[in-house]
């Protein structure tokens, strides 16, 4: 009291200039979208938001070499964050121009999606950067809560609630479990800082307390959970369906990286010397999750569907740089990280493109014959598939190669055999897609203009046995807004035909595919960065 | 008074909220669940905040208690604009989405 100064937290402006100009931008957005003009909000708000995301990249690629504290060791920005952010904002600018002209911002508002949608980004940035359990259980929430609300905004579509309802319930579910494994893992260790919990599990050799074990254990599932690592996935397949398509693609891209990279961060920093008690937990997950995802996915016929079993498959190819622990798996699942985001990218855009061309919503037939009518959607899809699948020369197949090297690099050669396994499976449901695309003729109600019930009864929402089409319909027309929803769906804005924003993401995403299959060296370059947060490994 | 008794009413809480959870039709009384498993970690992180002697638990408690209510407001926006639909209020009839 005496002349005692309060000192607060030494802020470094600089360093922090990304995430806040996401969150600026998310308060601009949002007031934008109050305007009384057509235009302003139809095009203006997505135009501020797509500035916003570009402005976050510059300025992130401003700080890439910067390696410091931010906020009293609450934030830090280092090779792995920035290139992370990299991550989050592309995969952001690539759901503005996807959701652009799309049904679910008009339906919500568009002021408000883009705002939730920038607010995520900020979310995943904050847990790029954590460096304190607080803080990435802050940034955990920041990210999910508007994705809860995003999963939803298709608001007349009974399946879209439906699915922000299981996203909100998994989601929280995952949340609290993962809560109580950091607050067990406070209670172990007395510190909630990484490097403070890092310290005195390697002073006290922690690695056989029961507190800190059930701690590690929790957050396992909780972040299992938000990964979608089986058997946590359960979720994925609904949600993804159910959302509008957009918010699936940012879903499937971006969350993904936010929950590795704080995978990364927690387990090959602050709880690295219990590694010989969760590195084989993780791997025993990762085997699980690469057969339960591969071998989901065969039977799907919604693409949104099979690309859900086909991320959780993925998933648990990354788990598995996790899991050896060293600095060749952090920069394989940081690469890998790279390339999903831009082969995923790719094939929902193709997907958003043909629910806008045709009635047929996500299911298989919707790119049936493309290959003749639409090429420059079929390539791009059929890029997508082989990457996913991982055959060489594109970027698919250097990302499991890197992966497979980790994981022998690191004494777990058996789990780069499932992640072989894993894809040899996973190129029956790819190459299904690829048939459907260049060796079937375009089905004849393809062009067809919107149904009122449409050709997928399910969607005209009300009823549990959704499949038995005739009594479905008459549901459907029982309760009215439940018909105008499956009407709203057919008839996508523009009238049935794709907009060019969703075919140059398309094709720019393939290109990028292809690019690093041929020409991985910039982005080995880049990755590169991401060793020197992890010093204690080699 | 020892720690392991907050634990174990906090581990308590926890397992009546995760059964809950699971076990619960009505979303209102998931969303409860829900709260009753955050708020089960909070009391654990007050109880290791006084045991350890150091305040980064108090904090870490209040931010979650933040975030608990965020989560709750979504939900219920969620459950509004679902009964709005006439949709069914049962987390058993939400089976558009299978296969």
């Amino acid at each position: 009291m005496n002349g005692r100064k309060l000192e607060g937290p030494a802020i470094d402006f600089a360093g922090l200039s990304p995430l806040l100009a996401l969150l600026g931008g998310a308060v601009v957005v949002l007031m934008v979208g109050l305007l009384r003009g057509r235009a302003a909000r139809e095009h203006g708000v997505p135009a501020l938001s797509f500035a916003t995301l570009a402005a976050s990249l510059g300025l992130t690629i401003w700080q890439l070499d910067s390696s410091e504290e931010l906020v009293a060791g609450a934030l830090a920005i280092d090779g792995l964050g920035t290139v992370l952010n990299i991550l989050f904002v592309s995969a952001g600018m690539a759901t503005v121009l996807l959701s652009w002209r799309a049904l679910a911002p008009r339906e919500s508002a568009h002021g408000e999606f883009h705002a939730l949608l920038l607010t995520s980004i900020a979310g995943m940035v904050v847990l790029a950067w954590s460096t304190n359990l607080v803080t990435v259980f802050l940034g955990l929430e920041l990210l999910s809560i508007p994705l809860y609300v995003l999963c939803a905004t298709e608001m007349r579509r009974a399946t879209s609630l439906e699915s922000g309802l299981k996203y909100l319930i998994v989601g929280s579910l995952g949340s609290a479990v993962f809560l109580y494994g950091l607050a067990l893992i406070y209670g172990a260790t007395g510190s909630t800082d990484f490097a403070g919990i890092a310290e005195a599990n390697s002073a006290v050799g922690l690695s056989s307390d029961p507190l800190m074990l059930t701690g590690i254990a929790l957050s396992v599932v909780g972040l299992g959970f938000k990964a979608s690592v089986a058997p946590f996935h359960q979720w994925t397949p609904d949600v993804y369906e159910g959302a509008p398509t957009p918010v699936t693609a940012f879903m499937a891209v971006a969350t993904k990286a936010a929950a590795f990279g704080i995978f990364l961060r927690l387990f090959d920093v602050a709880l690295i010397d219990s590694a010989t008690a969760w590195a084989p937990a993780l791997a025993a997950l990762a085997t699980v999750t690469i057969i339960a995802g591969n071998v989901g996915a065969l039977g799907q016929s919604s693409l949104k569907r099979m690309l859900a079993y086909s991320s959780v498959a993925q998933a648990g190819y990354m788990l598995a740089g996790v899991v050896v622990t060293s600095g060749l798996g952090v920069r394989a699942t940081v690469f890998y990280l790279a390339v999903y985001l831009v082969m995923n990218l790719a094939a929902f855009a193709v997907i958003i493109a043909r629910e806008r061309e045709t009635s047929l919503g996500d299911d298989l037939a919707a790119v049936e014959g493309i290959g003749a009518t639409r090429p420059v959607l079929a390539w791009p899809m059929t890029i997508a598939m082989l990457s996913l699948a991982g055959i060489p020369a594109t970027g698919g197949f250097i990302g499991k190669f890197f992966l497979i090297d980790a994981t022998v690099d690191g004494g777990y050669a058996w789990l780069g055999f499932v992640i072989v396994i894993g894809s040899m499976i996973s190129l029956a449901y790819y190459l299904r897609v690829i048939a459907a695309i260049w060796m079937r003729d375009a089905p004849a109600v393809a062009q067809s203009t919107p149904v009122p019930a449409g050709p997928r009864p399910a969607l005209a929402g009300g009823s549990p046995e959704g499949d038995a089409g005739p009594g479905s319909v008459a549901l459907g027309a029982e309760s009215p807004p439940a018909q105008a929803g499956a009407v709203v769906y057919g008839g996508e804005p523009g009238g049935g035909k794709a907009h060019w924003e969703v075919a140059l993401v398309a094709v720019l995403c393939a290109a990028l595919t292809v690019a690093a299959g041929v020409v991985p060296q910039p982005l080995f370059d880049l990755v590169q960065r991401c060793g020197d947060a992890f010093t204690n490994l080699v | 008074m020892a720690i392991e008794w907050y634990l174990i009413v906090s581990a308590l809480i926890f397992s009546i909220g995760a059964g809950g959870v699971i076990t619960r039709r009505n979303p209102l009384v998931v969303l409860l669940c829900l709260e009753l498993m955050l708020n089960a970690a909070n009391l654990a992180l007050i109880a290791f905040s006084r045991m350890h002697g150091n305040g980064d638990g108090q904090i870490f408690a209040i931010i979650v208690m933040v975030v608990a209510a965020c989560e709750v407001c979504i939900g219920l926006g969620v459950i509004v604009a679902m009964y709005r639909r006439r949709l069914p209020i049962d987390v058993d009839e939400l089976r558009e989405l299978q296969g």
